[in-house]
């Protein structure tokens, strides 16, 4: 599978982006702050999953305005009321601020979805092997045994099948409920004897005969080392701003939003710029590679 | 001294109370050595195997000692053991523990608690040795059957063993990926000097390599001496195994030739020409010509396309084939050729998007539902496994009919009333196979299909299942199978039809069709073939050279 460049880097490195963007992310409920991080995620997501994305960004509209109407309803603070219905006061604030929960939500989900792509099972297990190894061994070999056990599900409905004890369409529902119950013995039989087997390999392989180490198949070079700085770096600003309550935004009762001005910019441009960071490793990775190719 | 050495041996399992697995077993092996060990199926090579490995001793009865390096293997301890004696089992899917090839390469060394460094460069290393850096970062899931045996050696070596114990382990591949298998572990003993143990049904492979060949029976050592001498014993004892020894060496002693035994073909080819330096009289045996035109085949298939995904390439691209009635038909051909694919699409588990498939002269989708698998179609699949559902074999076959004649009549037929009380998982790999066929069998097709049917099978059950299939014949059925086995389609098909590039290119008997081949045939033929025009079988060659000679000399 093509990597993009920011996947590329160490799954440390990784992990500190997506901590640092969707920690922000929830916290930060400054309107434009949100907006940036729809921005960057969003245009991060597309870059990852290409015609794809635009499908799942589409589908975010009506969810978006699904939880920005229905907020009001069951938080009914704020001044001015737009309207009552059943005695109940339908406010203005909490209708922004359901944007603002809505804008968060629909965030929250494109960095996990890039989260999804960028940071694999198995880079996750790699890089918490060492803190707990059974655990993550264990985690690995639940990845291995998924696949393997479809696959031989499939394969034990399609030979029952060619001696005529498949499931027929016509057949009654019990009789589905009973040849789909023999399948799952089968396969768990199938699997107990051969977790026999895969025990004996990794007995015989010398497992718990020492305490546990964990190959690490990625390296911190120091490209890792400087994105991983300059993350902090950038991170620990956004946080000086935040603390100083460059980026505060109240919604109820009443609407306080801190202007970005004056030397609140350098947060928001930082912010975004932190966002950023793959979107722009991205773009200058194309622009490279074509300058490159246009010297041959 | 030596590296290995097993004194008096005796080991018998719990529920099996008089019968020993083991019997006062002695051996000696020294360091370096290539060990073929041979044996029927049951004759107790891998309860020896595993008594050379204490975390895979078989709980049970046992007297006797083993030696490792000169010290008693139990005094040896845990991790020493898992370092230094690798050990590769049969089953190439079960053995591998994770996900990633690279996170198996480094198992045993993470186990060991290696560090970065360490593990590093002998990952690396071993990548580099067996050839697998370019599928380092694939999931396991993805590999063909042989590229999983050789991650699993190549993840033992990388603990960098003394010793490296092999217990059928291309029992589960195809040819190719067998050889491919063998000759690895051929060049890690002599590159490497790692000592050699391996039981195996392929001795053609491993024959000519091996220092010496130990042959068990009923838990004995029969004979241990160097695999030309082998050959010679087992021939003077008129013992069952001798039908297991490479072509070379069947057709040197069933012509009763004298002089070195060869044991590859090109010694043979050499014997051979020895043998006729003038040009023999008889030089083809007797064979039928097929018909093209078949009246009412059982089976036709025309112009199929299949493929399993809208944008995968296409399997099947344009299979033709015509089956005559109460033939054996072998379809033969490379790996992922779609072979078995067609036989799927036969039974309807896959759908041509193309192309018509008749059945006795009716097309497959004017079946009822059903009503193609009873008493018309049924298949053997590759894996006998994924057939069995229930405790015991008699319940198996107790699942399709409730007649107990007939139960008793298949069981006969495929040899396995013995066995009708024994649960399935117990059997060996030939033993599930015929289970497997007699359940196949009690939904009383007239059209058998076999997928791989040989596969797993050691030289004797393979006769054995020959008789199986002939007996069907007999009562009329129609068999058509896929195979990898040349020698075991040479020996026992009526058609032999090349499948190759989605198509099914030609359609002969085994003679003309193997006799006209030179890469693709069988031992017997590569051995015979500058003398006899069509001797395909070590059979055929025998037949003609005593021909030649005037009968039996």
């Amino acid at each position: 599978m093509k990597q993009d460049a920011f996947s590329k880097l160490h799954p440390a490195v990784n992990l500190l982006f997506f901590i640092g963007a969707v920690c922000f992310g929830v916290l930060l409920q400054h309107p434009i702050y949100l907006l940036a991080g729809i921005f960057a995620s969003g245009v991060y997501y597309f870059s990852l999953n290409g015609r794809k994305a635009i499908k799942t960004i589409l589908l975010m509209i009506p969810l978006f305005i699904f939880i920005t109407l229905f907020n009001p309803i069951v938080n009914t603070r704020g001044v001015t009321v737009l309207f009552t219905y059943l005695d109940r006061p339908y406010t203005l604030e909490a209708l922004v601020y359901g944007i603002a929960v809505a804008a968060t939500f629909v965030l929250m989900i494109l960095w996990l979805g890039c989260y999804g792509k960028v940071l694999t099972g198995d880079k996750f297990i790699c890089l918490f092997g060492n803190l707990a190894p059974s655990l993550s061994l264990l985690l690995v070999m639940v990845f291995r045994m998924i696949p393997s056990l479809l696959q031989k599900a499939k394969q034990i409905i399609g030979v029952r099948s060619s001696i005529g004890k498949g499931i027929e369409e016509k057949s009654s529902i019990k009789n589905k409920l009973n040849s789909g119950m023999t399948v799952i013995g089968v396969l768990t039989s199938w699997a107990l004897e051969g977790s026999i087997t895969t025990s004996d390999s990794m007995r015989s392989r010398g497992y718990g005969t020492a305490k546990r180490t964990s190959f690490m198949v990625y390296k911190m070079t120091k490209t890792d080392w400087l994105f991983g700085v300059v993350m902090l770096i950038l991170l620990g600003i956004v946080i000086f701003f935040a603390a100083n309550g460059g980026m505060n935004a109240e919604f109820l009762p009443e609407r306080n939003i801190t202007p970005i001005k004056g030397i609140n910019t350098i947060g928001f441009i930082v912010y975004l710029g932190y966002l950023l960071i793959p979107t722009i490793l991205n773009i200058k990775e194309v622009i490279q590679w074509n300058i490159s190719k246009s010297k041959i | 001294m030596e590296h290995f050495k097993i004194e008096n041996l005796n080991f018998s399992y719990p529920t099996s109370k008089d019968r020993k697995s083991l019997d006062n077993v002695s051996l000696k092996i020294e360091k370096g050595e290539y060990i073929v060990l041979c044996g029927k199926s049951g004759s107790g090579k891998t309860t020896l195997l595993r008594h050379l490995k204490t975390v895979l001793t078989p709980y049970g009865k046992r007297s006797g000692e083993i030696y490792f390096n000169g010290t008693a293997l139990k005094a040896v301890d845990n991790r020493e053991q898992s370092s230094k004696i690798g050990y590769v089992m049969q089953n190439p899917d079960d053995q591998i523990v994770t996900d990633k090839v690279w996170h198996e390469l480094a198992f045993g060394l993470e186990s060991l608690g290696c560090d970065q460094k360490t593990m590093r460069s002998r990952v690396a290393e071993m990548a580099c040795y067996f050839g697998i850096q370019d599928w380092f970062h694939r999931d396991v899931a993805v590999l063909s059957g042989g590229q999983k045996q050789l991650l699993n050696l190549a993840s033992i070596m990388a603990m960098q063993p003394e010793i490296l114990i092999l217990d059928e382990p291309t029992s589960q591949l195809d040819p190719i990926a067998a050889s491919d298998f063998l000759n690895t572990v051929r060049k890690i003993n002599t590159e490497l000097g790692t000592t050699v143990i391996i039981t195996e049904h392929r001795l053609e492979d491993v024959f000519p390599y091996a220092d010496r060949a130990v042959v068990m029976d009923s838990g004995k050592i029969i004979a241990d001496d160097t695999p030309r001498n082998i050959g010679k014993l087992l021939h003077e004892q008129n013992n069952p195994m001798f039908t297991a020894m490479p072509t070379p060496v069947r057709v040197f002693f069933g012509a009763n030739g004298s002089g070195d035994c060869p044991l590859t073909v090109r010694e043979g080819r050499a014997w051979l020409n020895k043998e006729f330096e003038n040009e023999p009289e008889i030089k083809e045996i007797p064979y039928e010509n097929i018909d093209e035109d078949i009246e009412n085949p059982a089976l036709s298939l025309k112009e199929l396309w299949f493929r399993y995904e809208k944008d995968a390439p296409d399997i099947l691209r344009g299979v033709s084939l015509e089956i005559p009635k109460g033939s054996i038909s072998a379809i033969v051909g490379g790996n992922g050729a779609g072979k078995s694919t067609t036989l799927k699409t036969i039974c309807g588990i896959c759908k041509p998007y193309r192309g018509k498939i008749k059945v006795f002269g009716k097309p497959v989708n004017k079946f009822k539902s059903g009503e193609l698998f009873r008493n018309c179609i049924s298949m053997l699949p590759q894996d006998p496994k994924s057939l069995f559902v229930k405790k015991t074999v008699k319940e198996e076959l107790e699942e399709m009919t409730k007649d107990k004649n007939q139960i008793n009549d298949i069981a006969q037929i495929c040899q396995i009333t013995e066995l009708l009380d024994s649960h399935p998982y117990d059997l060996s790999g030939g033993e599930q196979q015929r289970a497997a066929l007699a359940k196949v069998l009690l939904t009383e097709p007239k059209i058998l299909l076999l997928d791989e049917p040989t596969k797993g099978m050691d030289s004797f059950f393979k006769e054995t299942f020959a008789s199986v299939l002939f007996s069907l014949k007999n009562q009329g059925i129609t068999i058509l199978m896929v195979s990898h086995d040349v020698e075991f389609c040479a020996k026992h098909a009526d058609r032999v039809s090349m499948f190759f590039d989605g198509q099914v290119l030609t359609t002969d008997t085994p003679q003309k069709f193997f006799g006209g081949n030179s890469f693709y045939t069988t031992a017997a033929n590569r051995m015979g073939k500058h003398i006899f025009i069509n001797a395909v079988t070590a059979e055929n060659v025998v037949e003609l050279y005593c021909k030649n000679k005037g009968g039996a000399i």
